[in-house]
């Protein structure tokens, strides 16, 4: 099979401007995957479905994953004009200060696929794709009517992180009910306040009973008090 | 009028059988139990292990699994309650007709199990309905299930036809309905019944 | 009376009569005395594995519907008639034969008859 570097530039001579990039996996089995921009996602899926000599005609998976915002926190040497009295006489002096800077670096929502070819016996091949943000730009291309076998995993992956695939036949919950809100693999999903009771609490269960107690205490204690 | 348990036995060892409408009401129920056919999880192998030649409930006239709610006095909560299924399972219940029996069959039927802290799983399905028989394992094997038959026999057979002690089912005043929650944004409302679940206090 | 020879009949009638009855009557009774009705919504709704039904039970099945049962009837009968033949057929002579494929033939012509009229397009 093709290397994920020949991989890359066979999409980019049949699709142009296709923006094709590697994310590498410094791990052992280094299952290096292609980061595909949406705007040529539907081209670059129907080539390496319809390549010959790729023939990824089988979807094995697909995966979401939710990446948080990152705040990175960096030095930089920053050149500033101080004015000090240098013998008696006030001069302008150029000083080199360092400074730590701080920046948001937005978090997003990925979506992993795992694509193998039934007719060449080879795979996987991992195609991934990005969201621009995680609260309000989630939208992605559904890759479903290119792989059919990707309409349920595409709405479960809707269902739990909560990407709206455009072009998706049937976007709805799967795994969850129509009337839930939340998407319950987020990392920044809020489980409901059900610690009422907690007979073999440990740990973190334990730590969410306390406080669960707690709460219902000063709740108990504010009604008599307005009592 | 009460008979005599020891005039009772001397009566029987020279072949006089006595017996009350009580007892004999009791002897026909527990005797044909027939619970409802459905599987929730994993459990519901066990389940089906039980009721097949090896293990046989026949044996205790519960072979007949019906599929309507409205032919079956027992329901066997067989595995995971899952949040999305529980409004199902509480509807079924109420479908019933009286006399019905829960049992909780393994650890997520009676707390939610190793899937506790999940998002989407009931802790224990008790929070909803009266639950009889709780029997713990992951999954029980038969010989439990048959157990918890068996303690289910001997709970009916301890049930008197009138009294303050009589069952639901007997009692004009006792309450046949127990609210289905609905799937709320968050999490299933009410996220118990107050009525049948009164928040145990847990003594740290 | 007892001397019509349909007195014993009688008896008997009502011996059955009084066994189907009894039970009914024992178990109305029971419910009257012991076991109080307590109906409500949820338990009188129509049973639907516990979901909510949508719309009413009581649905009308297509007239088209009928046509299909009787054509499956006509392959039912053929497969009956067949499979004698079949096990049979070494032995037939051309007669038979030739009788077995005007038997078929006439079903096959209800079957395209079916056909023409449109039976078999379900809409």
């Amino acid at each position: 099979m093709k290397t994920v570097e020949e991989i890359k530039a066979a999409i980019e001579v049949a699709v142009p401007g296709a923006g094709v990039e590697i994310v590498s996996n410094p791990s052992v089995s280094g299952q290096h995957s292609l980061l595909i921009a949406h705007s040529h996602a539907l081209q670059v899926a129907q080539f390496l479905r319809d390549d010959s000599e790729l023939a990824l005609d089988y979807l094995s998976n697909v995966t979401g994953v939710d990446y948080l915002d990152k705040e990175i926190s960096e030095k930089v040497k920053v050149t500033r004009t101080v004015t000090k009295t240098v013998d008696g006489v006030e001069q302008q002096v150029e000083e080199t200060v360092d400074e730590t800077r701080k920046r948001v670096e937005p978090g997003y929502l990925e979506t992993v696929y795992h694509l193998f070819s039934v007719a060449k016996k080879h795979g996987p091949v991992i195609i991934r794709m990005r969201t621009a943000n995680r609260t309000d730009q989630v939208e992605m291309p559904s890759l479903t009517p290119i792989w059919r076998g990707a309409e349920l995993q595409e709405r479960e992956v809707f269902d739990l992180y909560g990407v709206v695939f455009t072009g998706h036949p049937d976007l709805r919950r799967l795994l969850m009910w129509d009337e839930f809100k939340d998407h319950p693999m987020r990392k920044d999903y809020v489980e409901p306040d059900d610690f009422e009771y907690e007979p073999t609490a440990h740990d973190q269960v334990l730590e969410r009973a306390k406080q669960h107690a707690a709460a219902e205490k000063a709740a108990i204690q504010e009604g008599a008090e307005a009592r | 009028m009460a008979v005599d348990q020891q005039l009772k036995i001397e009566l029987g060892k020279q072949g006089v059988f006595v017996t009350t409408i009580e007892e004999l009401y009791n002897w026909g129920r527990k005797n044909s139990v027939w619970p409802m056919q459905f599987g929730l999880a994993c459990c519901a192998i066990e389940m089906i292990a039980t009721t097949m030649a090896r293990y046989d409930l026949a044996r205790f006239g519960a072979e007949v699994f019906r599929p309507s709610p409205r032919q079956a006095d027992l329901m066997i909560i067989s595995g995971t309650v899952t949040k999305k299924m529980a409004p199902q399972v509480v509807r079924l219940y109420n479908q019933m007709a009286e006399p019905r029996y829960v049992i909780a069959m393994g650890a997520c039927a009676i707390s939610g199990g190793p899937f506790k802290q999940g998002y989407n799983v009931l802790k224990g399905i008790d929070r909803y309905i009266p639950v009889d028989v709780h029997i713990p394992g992951c999954p029980p094997r038969p010989e439990a299930l048959i157990q918890a038959f068996m303690t289910l026999q001997k709970k009916i057979d301890g049930q008197p036809l009138t009294g303050e002690e009589r069952p639901r089912h007997l009692n004009p005043e006792a309450q046949g309905e127990f609210p289905v929650p609905e799937q709320g944004a968050h999490d299933l409302e009410p996220t118990s019944n107050p009525g049948v679940w009164p928040i145990p206090v847990v003594i740290r | 009376m007892a001397s019509n020879p349909y007195f014993s009949l009688a008896v008997l009638f009502l011996a059955a009569l009084g066994f189907g009855l009894a039970p009914l009557g024992m178990a109305w009774l029971w419910a009257k005395v012991f076991s109080p009705a307590k109906p409500n919504p949820i338990k009188n709704a129509i049973y639907e594995c516990g979901l909510v039904s949508k719309g009413d039970a009581w649905v009308q099945f297509r007239s088209a519907y009928y046509l299909y049962a009787i054509i499956f009837l006509i392959f039912d009968v053929e497969a009956v008639f067949l499979l004698p033949f079949a096990v049979a057929f070494t032995g037939l002579g051309v007669a038979a034969c030739v009788s077995m494929l005007i038997f078929v033939l006439m079903l096959i012509e209800g079957l395209a008859w079916a056909w023409a009229k449109g039976v078999l397009t379900w809409a």
